[in-house]
């Protein structure tokens, strides 16, 4: 790599010298790809305002999002210092709403990093092995993927008691079974290619080949799939802060500012609409951000 | 006498991420009521250039000439409607395999006759007759079995030649045959290009044969054109093939094992020269 | 001692309730250093067999022997065995780079000095080593079995089977890898198991030739047999002629 190379010219060099140039450079042109799609692109600057809220949350926020003023209680919004209004707490929405993107981010990370984690092993160890192992686990499967969310939070909120990380499990243990599924499809397809018969001529065993061979080619369908759930999870999520369920009062959780907010519908509309909106404009970007991940991960166009 | 198709500086590019590429590269040629053979390996753009004919390309695909007429129309301002009215019943097309070119969830009766139907207005009882007949024509020998088949049923050649009767059945005045025999087995090619042979001279079509194989174009084909990354490096009778000037094709002639021939190292392609360096533009 | 040995070998696969008999009672043997191809149209049962010796095909029936021992499928069969499969663009992992296709056997088996190891196998099949970090949709069909044949060769196999490894290829590639294949036999003294359809082809790279028909072996001929014609059935002899090289005849 001589030293006068820029960055971009390193990335899209046609003979690479060293696996993490090699794969830098695929990510590069995954990127360019992903520009080219406006839609793609809308919803990832949503994406990332939702990021970018939760980390800085104590510096752009304008009030403590928990202090009550009750002088100032159900200021419609356009009230200067209160641009979204004030809530019955005389609490400022718009702070509350941007620290719930923490709550809400919390809520998805956690269930991204396991539900689509359980579901790639199960499926992928089912899909490879085939016969009993797959039909034992693709029982477990469609035994909880029959579960209704919504009731088994219910029931694991009665046994454990409510909170953000019960609501988690709930959604995470109903989750997992559609990412078995697609993975499970992808292995059984992958199983019979060539270059999965190479290296099993070559003596690897099957530890290797489903880590390193099969997941490999099942990744863009789940990451597809991850980003397309977002939105029902923060859906649940809010279903569930809705019902009393997941986070408790006075956590400025989307879902529950809108059980809150109920009351006032009808004369202070924006205490329930506003964290509504902030629902339905993050659902819309993980959307638009799926749909344009499936054009550029595509395997199809991918794997050329 | 007007040529039957005349092309003249045909370019196809396709716009991609990372710019423009182009497949077809200023090709020109015509044809009369002749077999015209387009050889090249893959890259070559002998299928674009066949598709471009019937203007099968689609975004992010362009096609421009200066000329592309067909039997006096100009095929570069006809619009879609007119496109549509071209395929099939003046210009046909058979594809590689029919494996992926026949409908796999209609029968072969349903798939020769609905043109028939839809197209040319013809009752169900005259269109399958006129379907039993070209299965007859392309050596069929029991059609009404093969009528009531699905594709997956049939063997690579059989596929092949229902392939050949449902481009037929209209009666075009060209055919544009890309790879029709490449996934065949050897025994039944002979067969399967005997047929469309026969078929070519007693109607006095216009054939395109676009194929990898120089030898067996050579054999079947009036004329011969070799490709090479977009651009026409010869174009010669196929009689003359022997004496081919060009480095490209005498290389393509030369570098295929014989049976019986010598054990040595097959003589390679020698890219060095002017033809094979020049970029890609 | 023949090095392989196939022994009135069935192979019978269950599809969909039906039985489908791929190949009936095939006896061949290939000695040491030779090189030996299987000719025959679709549905001959040829590439069956490269897969039985594999283990990757149900044997109902007859034996298989590799230097008079039955197979065995434990890690020492990787380092007797090796295959080169037909299409460039499906056997090599779309997601490795080509360093990691190359060096993974070496991983698997524990054998050091992996980095001198994968450039010299890039240059034993006359690809720069700067290819190395390059994936496969970066190569050609050529340049990608070039590396299927390198990755073949880096456990240092005795014997080589090989799927028809050029009839995805451009003619003009084809003579290349055949050529680059003949060499690396004559130098390393490979042992050869070819698979193709084209008779030319198996006729310049094989000393001997068994013509399969529907699962059965229908001839067996020598070099010499078959470049003048010397077949004794009517279905080897059909097959010669479909594949002759008869340049001008029929347009004269």
């Amino acid at each position: 790599m001589s030293g006068t190379q820029t960055w971009r010219q390193w990335l899209t060099d046609p003979s690479p010298s060293s696996r993490r140039q090699a794969r830098l450079g695929q990510w590069w042109l995954a990127w360019l790809r992903i520009k080219r799609n406006n839609l793609a692109m809308a919803g990832l600057v949503i994406v990332g305002i939702l990021l970018f809220a939760a980390a800085f949350a104590p510096w752009i926020a304008p009030h403590d999002p928990l202090v009550q003023d009750l002088s100032r209680r159900l200021l419609p919004p356009g009230t200067p210092g209160n641009w979204l209004g004030t809530d019955d707490f005389g609490r400022d929405i718009l702070s509350r709403i941007i620290y719930g993107s923490r709550i809400t981010l919390y809520i998805i990370g956690l269930v991204a990093v396991t539900a689509p984690v359980l579901g790639l092993l199960i499926g992928t160890v089912a899909g490879y092995f085939g016969g009993w192992v797959d039909a034992v686990l693709m029982r477990l499967t469609d035994i909880f993927l029959a579960f209704p969310r919504l009731i088994l939070a219910l029931a694991l909120v009665a046994v454990l008691g409510p909170g953000i990380e019960n609501a988690v499990l709930a959604i995470a243990l109903t989750a997992w079974p559609p990412y078995a599924r697609v993975a499970r499809a992808e292995t059984l397809t992958v199983r019979k290619s060539d270059y999965i018969a190479a290296i099993r001529l070559q003596g690897a065993g099957p530890v290797r080949i489903i880590a390193g061979h099969i997941v490999p080619m099942c990744l863009p369908s789940v990451i597809i799939r991850v980003t397309l759930d977002m939105a029902g999870v923060i859906l649940i999520a809010a279903g569930l802060g809705f019902l009393g369920l997941g986070v408790q009062p006075p956590l400025p959780e989307w879902g529950l500012m809108i059980s809150t907010g109920r009351k006032y519908l009808f004369e202070q509309w924006w205490v329930a609409t506003m964290p509504g909106l902030a629902i339905f404009i993050v659902s819309l970007g993980f959307n638009l951000l799926g749909d344009g991940l499936r054009d550029v991960l595509d395997p199809r166009s991918a794997a050329r | 006498m007007t040529p039957l198709l005349d092309v003249k500086n045909l370019r196809v590019t396709f716009d991609t991420e990372t710019g423009p590429v182009e497949a077809v590269r200023g090709v020109s040629f015509s044809l009369g009521r002749e077999r015209l053979g387009i050889v090249g390996e893959s890259g070559s753009g002998k299928t674009m250039t066949g598709r471009s004919v019937l203007r099968l390309i689609r975004p992010p695909g362009r096609i421009a000439a200066d000329v592309m007429r067909f039997d006096g129309q100009d095929l570069m301002k006809a619009g879609e409607r007119e496109m549509r009215a071209l395929r099939g019943k003046r210009i046909g097309m058979v594809m590689q395999d029919p494996k992926y070119s026949l409908n796999p969830v209609m029968n072969v009766g349903d798939q020769l006759t609905e043109g028939l139907r839809r197209r040319d207005g013809l009752g169900r009882k005259d269109a399958r007759a006129k379907a039993l007949a070209a299965l007859e024509a392309v050596q069929i020998r029991d059609p009404e079995r093969v009528m009531a088949a699905y594709p997956h049923e049939l063997s690579g050649g059989m596929g092949q030649r229902v392939m050949i009767a449902m481009m037929l059945i209209p009666e075009p005045d060209l055919l544009i045959a890309d790879e029709p025999t490449s996934a065949l087995d050897v025994t039944v090619q002979a067969e399967v290009l005997s047929i469309l042979d026969g078929l070519v001279k007693d109607r006095g079509m216009g054939l395109i044969f676009i194929s990898h194989d120089l030898r067996l174009v050579s054999r079947f084909c009036d004329r011969v054109l070799v490709m090479y990354k977009g651009k026409v490096v010869e174009e010669l009778a196929a009689r003359d093939l022997m004496q081919a000037r060009h480095p490209y094709t005498q290389g393509l002639l030369n570098c295929l094992p014989r049976i019986g021939g010598d054990r040595g190292p097959l003589p390679g392609l020698d890219r060095t020269g002017d033809w094979a360096t020049e970029a890609v533009a | 001692m023949s090095l392989i040995e196939i022994e009135k070998l069935s192979v019978t696969f269950q599809a969909q309730g039906r039985e489908v008999r791929a190949v009936q009672d095939v006896s061949f043997k290939v000695e040491a250093r030779e090189s030996y191809g299987l000719v025959g149209e679709s549905g001959s049962g040829k590439s069956t067999i490269l897969r039985a010796i594999c283990g990757m095909a149900p044997v109902s029936a007859g034996a298989i022997r590799l230097d008079g021992q039955p197979l065995n499928a434990g890690r020492g069969f990787a380092r007797q065995v090796q295959m080169v499969f037909q299409d460039p663009y499906a056997s090599l992992h779309p997601r490795h780079t080509i360093d990691r296709t190359l060096s993974e056997p070496l991983a698997i088996h524990g054998i050091a000095e992996s980095d001198r190891r994968v450039v010299k196998a890039l240059t034993d099949v006359g690809l720069p080593a700067s290819f190395r970090f390059r994936y496969p949709h970066q190569l050609s069909g050529g340049q990608r079995q070039r590396v299927a044949i390198a990755r073949a060769l880096m456990l240092e196999p005795k014997i080589l089977l090989l799927d028809e490894p050029t009839s995805a290829l451009d003619a003009s590639v084809q003579a290349e890898v055949l050529n680059l294949l003949a060499a690396l036999r004559e130098e390393r003294g490979l042992t050869f198991l070819m698979v193709s359809h084209d008779l030319a082809v198996i006729d310049h790279m094989c000393d001997r030739v068994l013509v399969m028909q529907h699962g059965r072996a229908v001839e067996e001929l020598a070099r010499a047999d078959l470049a003048n014609a010397r077949m004794k059935t009517d279905y080897a002899r059909s097959l010669f002629e479909a594949s002759a090289d008869r340049l001008l005849e029929a347009n004269a």
